[in-house]
């Protein structure tokens, strides 16, 4: 992974890091000064409830919105001046798009792979078909699939080129269980081959079991970041450090 | 009953209003009454130089070739009831939930649909001829049955359009016959009586004689077109799982001639699966074209020789560059936020694809060319009805980027389009007009629309990817 992202003191590497990230959206205030950074190898899991900011956090950095204020780098490139170049290193889940209605999914991996400019798109797309059980599902058209598929389908496009960095946004929305005993199992293997993963999700349970570090976000501030072991060292549970967290600045 | 219409028409507002301020967009009709305020007081210079007759009549045709623009309602029906768009969160979708039937929930969108157009397009126009007739002396009955007739010839588009291009989605052999049928009618009727049959246009006919029989049949004539509609409508079951051969990849290697055939491809695709590459074609194009000529050869007499084939080639090029709407109308910014693609990207993507469907306008204009006896000028024409459509939608890319079926009801991007594109009109029609081969210099106005695309590339891409 050498050449990627910042090579800090202690020599680990950081792939993600945001300083006083703030987005507005007219008078509201999406994400506010938040500043936090990942290292190489984590699966690192961005919690919050629903509108807290996490989704525009993920769309900040990946360059699908421009922040506000602040800055960000992601594998060493700054997402407010280069977008493009951010979404040519990592891959990426968004929360609620769809593949385009008229392709059918070999297409629509085909259409991925010209733009990213995968080799072997062939064989590499039937691995996935297989790997995540709808190779019967490659002809039909993106439009007709469930929603399962479809998210079966998301996923392919994003580590099928085996990014140094995957940013997902509730990776595990809309699979089964056996699905997302599978994912869980692949995103854990992922980051053992020293590549990282950055997940936004409420899902609080499947953060504490899978993700390395993480961070709270309410109402679009940074409440807490850390490792999950600094809580499990101590004998606390990632659910209710975050409902006790948040509830305190509920209540503030 | 009217639970579902009255939550649809709030949807409609509070998405367009969201999208531009209440005050914006409630200024669009504002904006369309001062055109037609103001045009009211230029009737009486405008009669100089053409018969009152002729001005009812390009009125009507207008509306009724707005009619005929937004009325495929049959041709997206299924988008519609499935996922709007990739707007799955809509009433049209969404209240599938709910005990009512597909019929039901359609019918109330085509209707809030047509509602909104009366009320954006057709009666802001009449009122303000209305609100000028005092001082043009024009009088108040003549006013009000303008506005009447206007309605009845924007009805009469959409609902016809609507009915054919549903007849179209369910069964296109019933479709073509129809299709065959009206124009052996028509063309029979040229032939035998040697009458235009745009002269037997009902909408034109009441505001020529009112009579209440007229305007009853007329409307008994709407009703009928529209309820077979609604009732042959059937939409597409989702997770129909069917499968299609992989196009997409010969696509591809077949375009490869292109700047950026990964997306010319993609477009293409869209266009052919979703059955709107025939039918847009048809509903949105060859049959609009085929209603202005008959419209534009009534009013021959006003025009300078061989000004009706530069004027007709002038309008074709306006409608084609409508086909910019065409390919941005499947996907928004959003199936491709997780890609390594700029916005410019995607314009210049759309473009391209949208350069490769222009051989339809030229084809057409060729061939009217050729059937009007006037060869000589067919080159003239192409170029000025080319060089017309690529400017056009030059401006129309700057102004709305990948969204201009949502933008243009901004009243702004409405404003600039029109005058941008006004005097560019303005001036070939009056170079073309004055000498036929002067329209080949149309072909400078690839220029300004050069200049207009990168101007839209960078200001597409410093801002936020629309969702729409």
């Amino acid at each position: 992974m050498a050449g990627y992202g910042l090579q800090r003191s202690d020599g680990m590497t950081i792939v993600l890091e945001s300083r006083d990230l703030s987005k507005n959206y007219g008078d509201v205030q999406a994400v506010k000064s938040v500043s936090l950074s990942v290292e190489e190898g984590a699966l690192f899991g961005l919690l919050g409830p629903n509108g807290s900011g996490k989704t525009t956090m993920i769309k900040m950095l990946t360059g699908q919105a421009r922040p506000s204020g602040g800055s960000a780098t992601v594998l060493g490139v700054d997402v407010t001046s280069d977008p493009v170049g951010v979404r040519s290193r990592v891959g990426i889940i968004p929360e609620q798009e769809t593949p385009p209605s008229f392709l059918t999914a070999m297409e629509y991996l085909r259409f991925v792979a010209a733009i990213r400019q995968i080799p072997e798109i062939e064989t590499k797309a039937d691995w996935w078909f297989e790997f995540l059980d709808f190779a019967d599902k490659k002809d039909v058209l993106c439009k007709d699939l469930s929603r399962g598929t479809r998210q079966k389908l998301m996923f392919t496009q994003a580590f099928i080129h085996e990014p140094a960095l995957a940013l997902i946004d509730e990776p595990l929305i809309n699979f089964d269980p056996i699905m997302q005993d599978v994912v869980k199992e692949y995103l854990a293997g992922y980051v053992k081959k020293g590549r990282t993963i950055f997940i936004s999700t409420h899902i609080l349970e499947v953060a504490e079991e899978i993700c390395s570090g993480f961070a709270i976000l309410h109402k679009g501030s940074l409440l807490h970041t850390g490792p999950v072991s600094e809580l499990t060292g101590r004998g606390e549970h990632l659910p209710s450090f975050f409902l006790a967290l948040v509830r305190k600045d509920r209540h503030v | 009953m009217f639970e579902l219409f009255h939550a649809m028409m709030k949807e409609e507002w509070r998405i367009h209003s969201t999208m531009f301020g209440s005050v914006s967009f409630a200024l669009f009709p504002v904006m369309i009454f001062g055109i037609a305020f103001m045009g009211a007081f230029l009737v009486p210079l405008m009669q100089t130089t053409m018969p009152a007759g002729n001005l009812a009549l390009t009125i009507h045709g207008s509306y009724l070739m707005l009619g005929i623009m937004v009325g495929g309602f049959g041709l997206l029906g299924s988008e519609v009831m499935n996922r709007r768009f990739g707007q799955a969160n809509l009433l049209a979708y969404s209240a599938r939930s709910l005990p009512l039937t597909g019929q039901f929930i359609f019918a109330n969108f085509v209707v809030k649909d047509t509602v909104y157009y009366f009320f954006l397009w057709v009666f802001p126009f009449g009122f303000g001829y209305l609100a000028a007739s005092p001082f043009t002396g024009v009088p108040l009955a003549g006013a009000l049955l303008l506005i009447l007739t206007l309605a009845l010839a924007f009805l009469f588009g959409l609902c016809t359009v609507f009915f054919l291009s549903t007849v179209y989605a369910r069964l296109r052999v019933a479709f073509w016959l129809l299709l065959l049928a009206l124009c052996a009618g028509g063309g029979a009727l040229v032939v035998l009586t040697g009458i235009n049959p745009v002269l037997l246009f009902p909408p034109l006919l009441i505001y020529h004689a009112f009579s209440w029989i007229g305007l009853v049949a007329t409307c008994i004539l709407l009703v009928l077109l529209f309820g077979v509609s609604i009732a042959l409508f059937s939409p597409e079951s989702v997770g129909s799982e069917k499968r299609h051969h992989d196009l997409y990849r010969s696509l591809v290697q077949r375009l490869a001639f292109l700047p950026d055939p990964t997306l010319a491809a993609k477009d293409v695709i869209d266009m052919y699966r979703s059955g709107s590459l025939i039918g847009q074609a048809l509903f949105s194009f060859v049959l609009p074209l085929a209603v202005i000529w008959f419209f534009l050869s009534l009013l021959a007499p006003a025009f300078p020789p061989h000004g009706l084939l530069l004027m007709f080639a002038i309008v074709a090029g306006i409608i084609a560059s409508t086909m910019y709407t065409w390919v941005t109308m499947f996907d928004s910014f959003g199936p491709y936020a997780c890609l390594p693609v700029a916005v410019s990207r995607l314009i210049a993507g759309k473009l391209t694809t949208f350069a490769l469907l222009q051989v339809l306008p030229a084809l057409f204009i060729a061939a009217v060319a050729v059937l009007a006896g006037e060869t000589a000028y067919l080159v003239p024409a192409v170029v000025l009805g080319l060089s017309v459509s690529f400017y056009a939608v030059a401006v129309m890319a700057w102004l709305a980027g990948l969204s201009p079926n949502v933008l243009v009801y901004d009243v702004k991007v409405l404003f600039l389009y029109m005058v941008l594109v006004g005097i560019a009109i303005i001036l070939f029609t009056a170079v073309a007009f004055a000498e036929p081969y002067a329209a080949l210099g149309s072909v400078i106005l690839l220029i300004p629309a050069w200049l207009f695309v990168q101007k839209a590339k960078a200001r597409w891409d410093a801002v936020d990817p629309a969702g729409f």
